[in-house]
């Protein structure tokens, strides 16, 4: 099947300018303009945007916490409209249906679910194969677990980290690995109730610093792609900007991203003793070029708050909205909270406001900053449409800054800050510099050889409106949506690294698994065909 | 062998499967009462929104009570594992089904390796002793937390009001050892089950929780009082948003424990078709309901009083499948231990689906 795409503007700043030209598909990949060659099929786009199709990079969109939330508030996502014709439960809110349509029609052909812990991957994955659509891939959570920490506190070697590491990797199928919080939770259980960079884990003696440094190191080691994806201590208090300028300043040459950089944006300065520091690590960042991060933009409304930062989340609690809470002390790297919040238009939900829109604003190069709402936590990723109109139009910022807390905002630099994003940089932040980031070769561009995966979108006035309802949306070549619309279901792939076990680090866990929990290490872990689709997981190469 | 009937005759599976559809296309509310590994209720979820039904699982009132726990109030909880590496300080409350017995037995023969590493103490909070509830106890040598004519819900509420110092009328037995026992343990953990009460009162448990978190750590594990039935719950939720008791109506799932109470349904003649499956075996459907049956269930003949039998095999049994364990307190892959020729229960959905009119597939 070879389909024409012709008369759109394409963007795509991987393969050179903003440009009218035609863009080719035969059988699901990118292809030069084949000579002599007919289309099967041809879409007139004139008037419209060619980008490639957008990858999110930290969106919680399946797992155990995430079905908690689900469990916990029913009464927060009912339906809302009668399902269109073949795609049973897309619109059952907050489904893992609804959730690859909704991705879908903005244009979102690939998502990572940023927080997986291993021993529920399974539960996780299972979650993943039902959401239609898009492809997927998951960050394994490390650094809280006995078996990390036991390693650190007795000085083992590299290697035996570097292969505990691809273990987990390799057996959770995920495409990178996560710290969180690193060695909170682990003290949160011996009721530590604070935990910053210094701080050491209660019977190991190792501080979050030398987890965090341990883990970016072996990730590097190994060759994954992805730099540690770190959730840094303190997150969410006033004063966690300190915080996140020492983990900026420790990078040391290696690799890394640090997630949600908008929840550590808060200083101690004004009558509230809470005020924004983004403008500091915004040049923190620029220094650095050893660090990317996502922002995590806080937009307003209710929302919920799904973390496995556990210590956070307990401590949290006071301001859960409605008033019920969910806290899991989860083997190792797993548990979390999940606390239901609403973003109100006062002075901190305005100040969190403003200090994700400085962050996205004053951090310069696109290929280092990622844009994302850390879903649902900031707020609900249908927010998407609203907040590129946010950081297009200083028009729109400033309409919505009448609306909100005039002193929170006073003390932020955003009224000052006239940039507005082309959608050049729009498609580096949102397809190639993710793709770069996560390893992906294939994608986040319209270069022949990729595969088509495709997002055309109506130009005009309406910036979020562009965004929320792309005209056309092809996944690997099939047309998918249609005026904002999904067409048809398709299954997507999980994308994972799939490292060799190393067969010694397999028997350890294995003894491992069976003093420490009575149990054989085949509880703990699965085989593809679990997930009974055919071919859940696609392999990316390192 | 016969594996499919139309009423006592065996007949062709195709001639059953058939036969079914037929009576799914022409019912206006067809009702599932669901028992299956995860893809059978998968299956069977996608197919109750095909058809415009309502789905329960077949321990739909015990799980209704756990679920409420979460839906009204939330919690703090930990894991099998954990309990097991980390607590010296266990506490049962109320009646833990039998089906957990050896994990906790298991526990008791163990000693934690994380946290305070004492060896584990064992209480036991009870309103009105059972059987089984004692005899658990007193292999475990849990000591009892008991009041003369206290509910378990009030013998929470005394104990939570005695840690928490105030004066009552009311005291429970051996409350000074717990409270001695409390002061040294770091990580006490309540173990309950969907059977261990009514919802207030595990609403209590969780305040009382929250109660020793103030100051200390303290946790509870949730063992469901069937495990399958809380693998169907977590598969619901992530299918159409809402657990069990769901139904569809116009398409749009709708999550209600009392409409869509499915026994109700039968009984009130709002259903008038009821989908029946039970992989575990030797299983029979509730009695009741005069409205046509369709029996998807692991039998060697047919059920009685259904139109239809299919029989099918059980995940880990006949088939390998994916079921939640309270073991580890997540979904596990299993194996087919004694792999039969009896078709999984997905796999009769979907051909169960793909017999309808338009012959869609269903999407999982």
């Amino acid at each position: 099947m070879l389909i024409r795409l012709t008369g759109g503007e394409v963007v795509d700043p991987v393969n050179g300018a903003t440009a009218k030209r035609d863009v080719w598909i035969r059988d699901g990949l990118l292809v030069d303009a084949p000579k002599g060659a007919t289309a099967d099929e041809t879409h007139d786009v004139s008037g419209c945007i060619v980008m490639a199709g957008a990858i999110d990079i930290h969106s919680h969109i399946g797992g155990g916490n995430v079905n908690t939330a689900r469990l916990l508030l029913p009464e927060h996502h009912r339906s809302h409209l009668p399902r269109p014709a073949n795609t049973p439960l897309s619109n059952a809110g907050w489904s893992t249906f609804q959730t690859g349509t909704l991705y879908a029609q903005m244009g979102f052909t690939t998502v990572v679910e940023p927080a997986m812990a291993p021993y529920t991957a399974l539960h996780t994955h299972l979650e993943l194969a039902d959401i239609p659509i898009i492809d997927k891939a998951t960050l394994a959570i490390l650094g809280n677990d006995d078996f990390t920490l036991s390693l650190l506190r007795d000085s083992k070697s590299k290697a035996m980290l570097d292969d505990y590491v691809a273990w987990v990797i390799g057996s959770t199928r995920a495409l990178g690995v996560k710290v969180i919080n690193a060695g909170a939770a682990a003290a949160f259980k011996e009721n530590v109730r604070s935990f910053s960079l210094d701080d050491t884990v209660p019977e190991y003696g190792v501080s979050s610093r030398k987890i965090v440094k341990s883990l970016q190191a072996s990730v590097t080691r190994l060759d994954v792609p992805h730099p540690l994806h770190v959730h840094a201590n303190n997150l969410g208090i006033a004063g966690s900007a300190d915080t996140a300028a020492a983990t900026i300043a420790a990078t040391e040459g290696v690799p890394l991203h640090l997630a949600h950089l908008q929840f550590y944006g808060y200083g101690t300065e004004g009558k509230r003793k809470f005020s924004s520091e983004a403008a500091r690590l915004a040049e923190a960042v620029n220094a650095n070029p050893d660090v990317t991060i996502d922002i995590g933009q806080v937009m307003f409304g209710q929302t919920v708050t799904i973390s496995s930062d556990v210590m956070r989340q307990f401590s949290a609690i006071g301001n859960a909205s409605p008033k019920k809470t969910v806290i899991l002390d989860g083997d190792g790297n797993g548990g979390g909270g999940i606390v239901p919040y609403r973003y109100k238009q006062d002075y901190y939900g305005s100040l969190q406001w403003a200090v994700g829109l400085e962050l996205f604003l004053l951090i310069t190069d696109p290929w280092r900053v990622y844009f994302t709402t850390d879903h649902p936590n900031g707020a609900p990723f249908t927010a998407y449409p609203e907040l590129f109109e946010l950081l297009m139009s200083s028009n729109a910022r400033d309409a919505k800054s009448t609306e909100l807390n005039a002193t929170a905002l006073g003390l932020t630099t955003l009224a000052s800050v006239r940039r507005e994003y082309t959608l050049e940089e729009i498609a580096i932040m949102t397809r190639a510099a993710p793709a770069k980031l996560l390893g992906l070769k294939d994608r986040g561009h319209l270069g022949a050889g990729g595969i088509a995966d495709i997002a055309v979108y109506r130009k005009g006035r309406d910036i979020a409106k562009m965004f929320r309802e792309a005209a056309l949306v092809f996944k690997n070549g099939d047309l998918v949506v249609k005026n904002g619309k999904v067409t048809h279901y398709r299954w997507g792939k999980t994308l994972r690294l799939n490292p060799p076990p190393d067969k010694a680090m397999v028997k350890r866990m294995q003894a491992y698994h069976e003093e420490r929990y009575g149990l054989s290490l085949d509880w703990f872990t699965f085989p593809d065909s679990a997930i009974q689709r055919p071919d859940p997981f696609a392999e990316v190469v390192s | 062998m016969s594996v499919a009937w139309i009423g006592s005759q065996p007949v062709p599976l195709t001639d059953a499967v058939r036969n079914a559809a037929k009576l799914l296309a022409s019912s206006r509310c067809p009702v599932f009462t669901l028992d299956a590994d995860v893809h059978g209720t998968r299956s069977a979820i996608a197919l109750a929104e095909r058809l415009g039904g309502a789905y329960d699982h077949a321990a739909g009132d015990l799980l209704a009570k756990e679920v409420a726990l979460f839906t009204d109030h939330g919690g703090m909880f930990t894991t099998p594992g954990e309990a097991r590496r980390r607590s010296s300080l266990i506490v049962i409350v109320g009646e833990i089904p039998v089906a957990h017995h050896e994990l906790l037995r298991a526990w008791a023969d163990s000693q934690p390796d994380l946290g305070d590493r004492q060896k584990r103490s064992w209480f036991h909070i009870d309103g009105t002793e059972t059987a089984e509830a004692g005899k658990l106890a007193r292999k475990l040598k849990a000591i009892s937390l008991r009041g003369e004519v206290l509910s378990l819900p009030a013998a929470l509420g005394v104990l939570r009001a005695g840690l928490q110092g105030q004066r009552i009328a009311a005291s429970l037995t051996n409350i000074d050892r717990f409270k001695k026992a409390l002061t040294t343990a770091q990580f006490p953990v309540f173990v309950f089950s969907g059977t261990s009460g009514e919802t207030a009162g595990l609403v209590m448990l969780q305040g009382l929780i929250a109660d020793l978190n103030k100051t200390g750590r303290a946790s509870s594990v949730f063992l469901p009082a069937d495990d399958d039935a809380w693998g169907t719950a977590l598969t619901s939720l992530w299918m159409t948003g809402f657990p069990p008791r769901t139904g569809f109506s116009n398409s749009l799932p709708s999550y209600d424990p009392g409409r869509w109470d499915i026994q109700r349904m039968i009984r009130d003649k709002e259903a008038d078709l009821h989908v029946w499956m039970s992989t575990r075996g030797g299983e029979t459907p509730p009695r009741g309901g005069k409205i046509p049956l369709i029996s998807l269930s692991k039998t060697n003949a047919p059920t009685s009083g259904a139109k239809i039998t299919i029989s099918v095999g059980k995940a880990g049994i006949d088939h390998d499948g994916v079921s939640y364990s309270s073991r580890t307190g997540t979904f596990r892959a299993v194996q087919a231990a004694q792999p039969s020729q009896l078709p999984s229960v997905s796999s009769i959905i979907g051909q169960l689906a793909e017999a309808l009119p338009g012959k869609k597939a269903l999407p999982c």
